[in-house]
C-alpha cells in the first residue's frame, strides 16, 4: 500500500478496508480518497480491465432528486432527461442522469469525478420561499445510500449470468439502459455505461452491503481471472475506447 | 500399460483420445484407460464387467445402457455416492467402489437375501415389522443398516457449486440428429439457440446407431451436423450437460458438472430421443445381458468390443444393425433372434442373412445362463414363441458370453411430461407417445415417435423452424413435414416372457419381477398409479426408464384393460438426481455492515445478527459477557458511552401532507409537532397490533425524519409507499436508513464529550432541550441531531452521512477519552431500556398486541378521526382488556431470574407471559415486564411465573420506570 491513507478523511469508501489488502495507492480526492491503482502498473490494471475489472468508485461525486417537480427542475438546471425510464441520459460534463422513475432522477458524475454539476444542484436545491410552495422534488443521499462500482471489460456480460437474472448482454442491454434488479440476492441498480464497444456496468447497491456484494462479485469474476483495478486504469479505459 | 484386452482399434472409440491414458482404482484394483472413458468402458475394457449389486437381492449387475439411464453401475467414488459409472469419466487417480455389498462386490456376503426372496414378496414391508412391537427396535436397526444405497460423509466439506442464468430464443433439449437439424433451422432466422446435449458430444444416435448396411451413414451425417453446428454462432452448445426440469414458461433446469443452469427460452425443441427398452425374460439382469445400443455405444463411442460370443434378442431391424456392429467389432455372432415370425426386409437383415449369422424367426430367450457367482452369463436359452409371452417348451441352449437386447423403444419424454403434454398409446408403433404439447414447446425425433434417420432429420428442420417462428424470428418458408415417421415395426408390443422360477426382472432398480407385479394386480392395487407406490417400480433411481411402459403392459392384460386407455405414470422433475449443492449453488446470503462495524471488531466487539445487520452485542471475551454488558450499563449511567444505531430504520417523509401523512399512519398526532422537535411514533396494522416504533424529527414544515426499528423499517417503508399510493396525499417517501450512520451518545457526561467536536449548534440544556432536534455538524460532519431518552440518561443521537459514519465513531471516541467514554453494545442498551421500562416492539409485543394492553394510551392521539388500526384498537378497548403488560419485580432476592416467555399462570390457568427481565446494575434487583391478567395490573399486586424447571417464584407489579422514576437524568 501506498499514498495516502484513506482513514484521514471524513469521508471514507464503504470497502476500504479491502482495497487496502489490495494493495491500495490512494490518493487524496475532494472529501475523500479514491484508490488509482490496487496493487498493480496502471497499464497492467488497464489491460484486466479490457478482460474485467472491479473499480470501486464509492468516494466520487453523486447525488439524486425525487418527488413531484423533479424532472421540470432539473430541466430548469439544464439537465437532458429523456422521457423514457430506466434510461440514463448522458449529460455535457459527461455524468449520467439515471431516470429510475417518471419523477426519480439518480446522477452519477463523470469518471472525471470532478463533480460540477452535482456539486451545483445539491446547492442549488432548497425549500423556496414561495406559498404555496412550488414542488421541485426532493434531494436524496445517493453519495451515502449506494456504493458506487463499476465492472469493464469483455467477460463481464458472462460474469453477470452467475449472479443477475436479467440479460445484461450488450446486444439485449442497450447502452444507457437501467436494470433496477437483485444482483447477488441484493437490490442493485445496473447502468450500461458509453464506453465504446466495451461493456462496462455501474453497479449501485445498498452501501451498508457493500463489503458482501464485493465479495460476490470478485468470487464470481475469478472464473474468468477477473480482478480489482484502479481508477487511473478505468479513466484510461474509458479514455481510449 | 495395458488398457484393456477388449480395446478395439480406430475408427472405434469416437470419443476417447488414445494420445492419454488415465488410471484409475476400482475396488482396490489398478485400470488404465483412456481419456475420454467412462468407468464402466474402460473396465469393460479389461473384461470387467461386474460393477454393483442390485438393491434387494444384491444380484450382480453391469453395463446395461451405456447411457447413464439405469442403475445397475451405480458406484462409490471417495465421499460421492451412486454415481453413474456408464456416464463418468474417469480421471487419474480416482478410486471407485461398487455399491449395495457386503464383504466384496465380488463375494456379497448378503446375496443369500435372493434365496429366501420367495418371503418377501411385493408389499411384504407393509405387512411385516409391526408386531410384535418389541421387535421394532430390532428391525429398525437391522433397516437402517440396509436401507439406502451407497454411503454418505455426514462430515463432507461444501463443495463449490454455483449457477449461472442463461438465456435463448430457441432451446433444443438433445443433441441428437433431431435437435441439431432443429437448431441449424431455428438459428436460420437470426435467433440465439442453445442446444442442450447430455452427451460428451453432438449427434446422439447418429455417433454409435447402424443406418445403414455398410454402417457409414451415421457417423457421416454427423460430420456434416456437427461442422454446420460449429461454424454458426448463433448456436450455443452446451454439452455433457443434463436438462433436469422443464417448468412453465419455458423455464429449464440444466446441471453440467457443480454448476445449475437456470435457463429461459422462448420456445423449446423437446428432442430427447427414445430409451430402448429391456425384454423381460429369466436372468435379464446378469452382467453380459445388455441394449443393444448398449453394446453399439461400447463398441462406435468407447472402442470396447461387449463381449466374445453374442446372441442377439431383437425385434426390429436395429437389432440386425447391432449384429453387424458385432460382427464387424470381431464377436462371434451365435445368432439373432427375432421374436417376429417374418422376415425383417431392412438392408441390415439382408447384410446379416449375407454374411450367413443364423436367424431364429418367431423366437424368443427363455433365460440365460450364470457362469459362477452369477458373474456373468455363459449361455441363453432360446425357444419359438408360441404367442404373447409363451414359449414353446423346446428350447436350444446357444453359448455367449452377451446377450443384446432389441426389441424397442419408449419416448425420453420426461421433459414433455413436465410441461403437461399429453401422451397416448399408439396402437401402430406400441408406444406411448406425446400427443398434445403445451404452447411455445415442440417435439422432433424418437420422442415424438419418429425413427426414419431422414424423417427424423425433417422433423428437427419443422421444430426448429416453429419454434423460431413462436419465437418472433424471421423465418422462410415452411419446412415438409415427413410422412413417414418410420416407427411401424420398431417395437414389440410384448416383449415379456414370465419364467415359472422368477428373476424375469421388470424392474431392475427394485429387483421387481413379473410376479410381483401380478401379486400386487391380485392384492387389489390394479391401477398403475396404485401398484407403482404398492410395488414401487418405477421408483428407483432410473425412475422407470426401463420399467413403465412394461408395468403398463402387465397391469394392461392383468386387468383385461386396452393398453390404450392408460398411461405411464407421472413423471416429474429432476429428470435426474440433482445434488444438493446443485440446488443451493453459491450462498448467496446478503449481511449489511455499518459503518462502523470494522471499529466494533477492532475494540473486541462480539457481533449478533439483528435482521441482516450486524451489531455489537457487548465488547470483550465470551466468558466475560455478564461482566461486560453489566460495566457498558454502569458506564453509561455514570459517565458516557457510545452505541452504534445505524441499524435503525430512516425514513425522509418530504412533502405539504407530511403531517398528514404521518397522523394517518401513527397512533400520535403530528399537525401540532414543532419544528425542531421530535415525537414518539407508534405503528398499528388493522388490527391494531403494534408493529413499529420510534420517533418523528420535524426538521421542516414539510419534512420529518422518522426512525424505525431495525427488522421494522422495510414494512413500514412498504406500508408508507402503499397508503401514499392510496390515500394520494402530496408526500414523497424515502428510505435512508443506509444513507445515516447513526450512533446514541449517552450518559451524564455526553454533552461534555459533545461540546469538544460540536460548535454550531448551543449545546445548553435551555438551547437544546430534552426531544428537540437540531442540524450543525459534529467534528466537521454534517449532522442530524436528537436528544432522546432510549436509555433514560442524558443523551444524543448523531445521524450523519454513512461514508462519514467511521470518522464520526474516530472522533466522538477520540474526545471522550478523557471522559473514560466506553462502547456499548445491544445487550447494555436492553439492560438500560428495561430499567426505564420501554417496551423493544416484537419482544415486549407480540402479533396481537394493542396499545392499550402494552399500557401505551398515552401514545393515541384520541382526537384524530382515523389513524392506522384505530377503528379496531376502540373496540378491543371497549371489549375490555383480556391481559396487560406491566412492570415487575421479585420479592425473593434469591428467586431465579425469570427468562423470556417464561408463563404467568394462575393455579392451572396461563394468564401471561413474561417479556423481558433481567437483574438491574442500576437498581441492583430483577427488573422486568409481563403479560398479567388484568386483576393482577395494579401496583403492588403479585402473581406467579413458572420458571425452568417448573419452579413458581413470585413477580410484584411495580410502577415503572424502574430506574430514575421522574425522568429527570435525561432531561437533564
Amino acid at each position: 500500500m501506498a499514498g495516502l491513507d484513506p482513514a484521514v478523511k471524513l469521508r471514507r469508501s464503504f470497502v476500504y478496508r479491502t482495497l487496502q489488502s489490495l494493495g491500495a495507492d490512494f490518493q487524496p480526492w475532494r472529501d475523500a480518497s479514491v484508490a488509482m491503482t490496487l496493487g498493480g502498473s496502471v497499464e497492467s490494471e488497464t489491460a484486466a480491465g479490457r478482460k474485467l475489472g472491479l473499480v470501486d468508485l464509492s468516494p466520487l461525486p453523486r447525488t439524486g432528486f425525487k418527488g413531484t417537480g423533479t424532472v421540470e427542475w432539473l430541466t430548469e438546471q439544464g439537465l437532458r432527461i429523456g422521457a423514457d425510464s430506466n434510461m440514463a441520459y448522458r449529460q455535457e460534463d459527461g455524468s449520467l442522469a439515471a431516470r429510475l422513475a417518471p419523477t426519480e432522477i439518480f446522477l452519477i458524475d463523470s469518471l472525471a469525478g470532478e463533480g460540477r454539476l452535482v456539486d451545483r444542484l445539491n446547492a442549488a436545491w432548497s425549500w423556496g420561499t414561495e406559498k404555496p410552495r412550488r414542488l421541485v422534488g426532493y434531494p436524496t443521499p445517493r453519495a451515502d445510500s449506494h456504493c458506487w462500482f463499476m465492472l469493464t471489460g469483455e467477460h463481464t456480460p458472462q460474469m453477470f449470468t452467475k449472479i443477475c437474472g436479467i440479460d445484461l448482454r450488450p446486444h439485449k442491454f442497450q447502452q444507457g439502459q437501467i436494470a433496477q434488479t437483485s444482483v447477488a440476492r441484493n437490490g442493485t441498480i445496473v447502468i450500461r455505461d458509453y464506453l465504446g464497444a466495451l461493456p462496462a456496468y455501474h453497479l449501485l447497491t445498498d452501501s451498508a452491503s457493500a463489503d458482501y456484494m464485493w465479495m460476490c462479485l470478485t468470487d464470481a469474476m475469478q472464473e474468468f481471472a477477473g480482478r480489482a483495478i484502479g481508477w487511473s486504469a478505468l479513466k484510461r479505459l474509458a479514455g481510449s475506447s | 500399460m495395458s488398457v484393456g484386452v477388449n480395446r478395439l482399434p480406430a475408427p472405434a472409440g469416437g470419443v476417447i483420445d488414445r494420445s492419454r491414458t488415465i488410471g484409475f482404482e476400482f475396488e482396490g484394483r489398478h485400470f488404465t484407460g483412456y481419456a475420454g472413458d467412462t468407468i464402466a468402458s474402460a473396465l469393460a475394457a479389461h473384461d470387467e464387467w461386474l460393477i454393483s449389486r442390485s438393491f434387494k437381492y444384491h444380484r450382480p449387475r453391469g453395463v446395461l445402457t451405456m447411457a447413464g439411464q439405469d442403475a445397475n453401475t451405480l458406484v462409490q467414488i471417495g465421499d460421492e455416492p451412486n454415481i453413474l459409472a456408464d456416464r463418468r469419466p474417469i480421471v487419474e487417480g480416482m478410486v471407485v467402489t461398487g455399491q449395495n455389498y457386503v464383504g466384496s462386490l465380488e463375494q456379497d456376503r448378503q446375496s443369500w437375501v435372493e434365496l429366501i426372496g420367495r418371503f418377501l414378496p411385493v408389499g411384504f414391508y407393509y405387512k411385516a415389522f409391526y408386531k410384535p412391537k418389541w421387535a421394532w427396535k430390532y428391525w429398525e436397526r437391522y433397516i437402517r443398516r440396509t436401507a439406502g444405497l451407497g454411503t454418505v460423509n455426514l462430515d463432507a466439506h461444501h463443495g463449490y457449486f454455483d449457477k449461472e442464468y442463461v438465456f435463448a430464443d430457441v432451446a433444443v433439449i438433445g443433441g441428437g440428429p433431431a435437435g441439431i437439424a432443429a437448431a441449424l433451422e431455428a438459428a436460420k432466422a437470426g435467433l440465439e439457440v442453445v442446444l442442450v446435449e447430455d452427451g460428451a458430444r453432438l449427434g446422439g444416435s447418429l455417433g454409435y446407431a447402424r443406418f445403414d448396411a455398410e454402417g457409414v451413414r451415421g457417423r457421416q451425417q454427423l460430420r456434416v451436423l456437427a461442422a454446420e453446428v460449429e461454424a454458426n454462432a448463433r448456436i450455443r452448445v452446451l454439452t455433457e450437460a443434463t436438462c433436469t426440469g422443464l417448468f412453465a414458461d419455458n423455464w429449464m433446469s440444466v446441471i453440467r458438472g457443480n454448476r445449475l443452469y437456470k435457463m429461459r427460452a422462448t420456445s423449446v425443441v423437446v428432442a430427447t430421443g427414445s430409451l430402448e427398452q429391456p425384454a423381460v425374460f429369466k436372468n435379464n439382469d446378469l452382467p453380459g445381458v445388455m441394449m443393444g445400443s448398449a453394446a453399439q455405444r461400447l463398441i462406435h463411442l468407447y472402442g470396447v468390443r461387449p463381449g466374445r460370443k453374442a446372441v442377439v434378442l431383437a425385434a426390429n431391424s436395429d437389432g440386425y444393425g447391432v449384429a453387424l456392429d458385432l460382427a464387424d467389432a470381431g464377436v462371434a455372432v451365435q445368432a439373432v433372434v427375432d421374436l417376429r415370425a417374418g422376415e425383417d426386409s431392412s438392408a441390415q437383415a439382408r447384410a446379416v442373412r449375407l454374411r450367413q449369422i443364423p436367424v431364429y424367426l418367431g423366437h424368443g430367450l427363455r433365460k440365460t445362463v450364470a457362469g459362477p457367482g452369477k458373474h456373468h452369463i455363459i449361455a441363453a436359452e432360446i425357444a419359438a414363441v408360441e404367442g404373447e409371452g409363451r414359449l414353446s417348451g423346446a428350447a436350444a441352449t446357444l453359448e455367449c458370453d452377451l446377450v443384446c437386447m432389441s426389441c424397442g423403444y419408449s419416448p425420453t419424454g420426461q421433459l414433455l411430461h413436465h410441461i403437461g403434454a399429453r401422451f397416448a398409446y399408439n396402437r401402430a408403433s406400441h408406444m406411448f407417445e406425446p400427443a398434445v404439447l403445451p404452447a411455445h414447446a415442440f417435439a422432433a425425433g424418437s420422442v415424438n415417435g419418429t425413427y426414419d434417420l431422414e424423417a427424423v432429420l425433417g422433423e428437427g428442420r419443422h421444430a426448429g423452424w416453429a419454434a423460431a417462428k413462436d419465437a418472433g424470428g424471421q423465418v422462410g418458408g415452411e419446412p415438409a413435414r415427413p410422412v413417414d415417421k418410420g416407427a411401424a415395426g420398431v417395437t414389440h408390443p410384448w416383449p415379456i416372457f414370465a419364467s415359472d422360477s422368477g428373476k424375469d426382472f421388470v424392474d431392475f432398480d427394485e429387483d421387481l419381477q413379473v410376479k410381483d407385479l401380478v401379486n400386487g394386480i391380485a392384492d387389489g392395487y390394479d391401477h398403475i398409479e396404485l401398484l407403482k407406490r404398492y410395488s414401487t417400480v418405477g421408483m428407483g433411481p432410473s425412475q422407470g426408464r426401463h420399467s413403465a411402459v412394461a408395468a403398463v403392459r402387465i397391469t394392461a392384460k392383468e386387468t383385461g384393460r386396452d393398453i390404450a386407455t392408460m398411461s405411464v405414470t407421472t413423471q416429474r422433475p429432476p429428470y435426474r438426481p440433482e445434488k444438493f449443492g446443485h440446488l443451493a449453488g453459491r450462498v448467496f446470503e446478503p449481511e449489511r455492515h455499518t459503518a462502523m462495524h470494522h471499529r466494533h471488531v477492532e475494540l473486541g466487539g462480539r457481533m449478533m445478527l439483528a435482521g441482516l445487520w450486524y451489531r455489537p452485542a457487548y465488547y470483550g471475551k465470551k466468558e466475560d459477557r455478564d461482566k461486560a454488558i453489566r460495566e457498558e450499563v454502569i458506564a453509561v449511567r455514570n459517565n458516557v458511552g457510545l452505541i452504534d444505531v445505524s441499524t435503525l430504520g430512516g425514513l425522509d417523509v418530504r412533502g405539504p401532507d407530511a403531517a398528514e401523512f404521518l397522523n394517518r399512519l401513527y397512533t400520535f398526532t403530528y399537525a401540532k409537532q414543532p419544528v425542531g422537535r421530535s415525537r414518539y411514533v407508534l405503528m398499528t396494522d388493522q388490527s391494531g397490533a403494534i408493529i413499529d416504533d420510534g420517533v418523528a424529527c420535524r426538521f421542516h414544515d414539510e419534512h420529518f425524519y422518522v426512525t424505525a426499528t431495525t427488522s421494522g423499517v422495510d414494512a413500514v417503508y412498504r406500508l408508507m409507499l402503499f397508503w401514499n399510493a392510496q390515500w394520494r396525499l402530496d408526500v414523497d417517501v424515502a428510505n435512508v436508513t443506509a444513507a445515516y450512520a447513526g450512533v446514541n451518545l449517552a450518559g451524564p457526561k455526553s454533552r461534555e464529550v459533545l461540546r469538544k467536536v460540536c460548535s454550531d449548534i448551543d449545546l445548553s440544556p435551555e438551547g437544546f432541550p430534552y426531544l428537540a432536534v437540531r442540524m450543525g455538524t459534529v467534528a466537521g460532519i454534517p449532522a442530524r441531531l436528537m436528544r432522546v431518552g432510549f436509555v433514560g440518561e442524558l443523551g444524543y443521537e448523531i445521524h450523519v452521512p454513512a461514508s462519514m459514519g467511521e470518522a464520526l465513531w474516530d472522533a466522538l471516541m477520540a474526545a471522550g477519552k478523557s471522559e473514560a467514554i466506553r462502547p456499548f453494545g445491544v445487550e447494555a442498551q436492553r439492560v438500560l431500556r428495561l430499567e426505564k421500562g420501554h417496551i423493544i416492539v416484537s419482544q415486549d409485543t407480540d402479533g396481537l398486541t394493542h396499545p392499550y394492553e402494552a399500557d401505551m394510551a398515552w401514545a393515541i392521539g384520541k382526537s384524530k378521526p382515523y389513524y392506522m388500526g384505530g377503528r379496531s384498537i376502540d373496540i378491543q378497548n371497549r371489549r375490555g382488556l383480556t391481559r396487560k403488560l406491566v412492570g415487575f419485580t421479585l420479592d425473593d432476592p434469591n428467586a431465579p431470574v425469570p427468562e423470556e416467555c417464561h408463563l404467568v399462570v394462575k393455579g392451572p390457568e396461563i394468564v401471561g407471559r413474561v417479556t423481558s427481565a433481567v437483574i438491574s446494575p442500576s437498581v441492583g434487583r430483577v427488573v422486568g415486564l409481563a403479560f398479567v391478567a388484568p386483576d393482577q395490573a395494579e401496583h403492588g399486586k403479585t402473581f406467579d411465573i413458572k420458571v425452568a424447571g417448573g419452579r413458581i417464584v413470585q413477580g410484584r407489579v411495580v410502577p415503572i420506570p424502574f430506574f430514575d422514576p421522574e425522568n429527570k437524568r435525561q432531561e437533564l
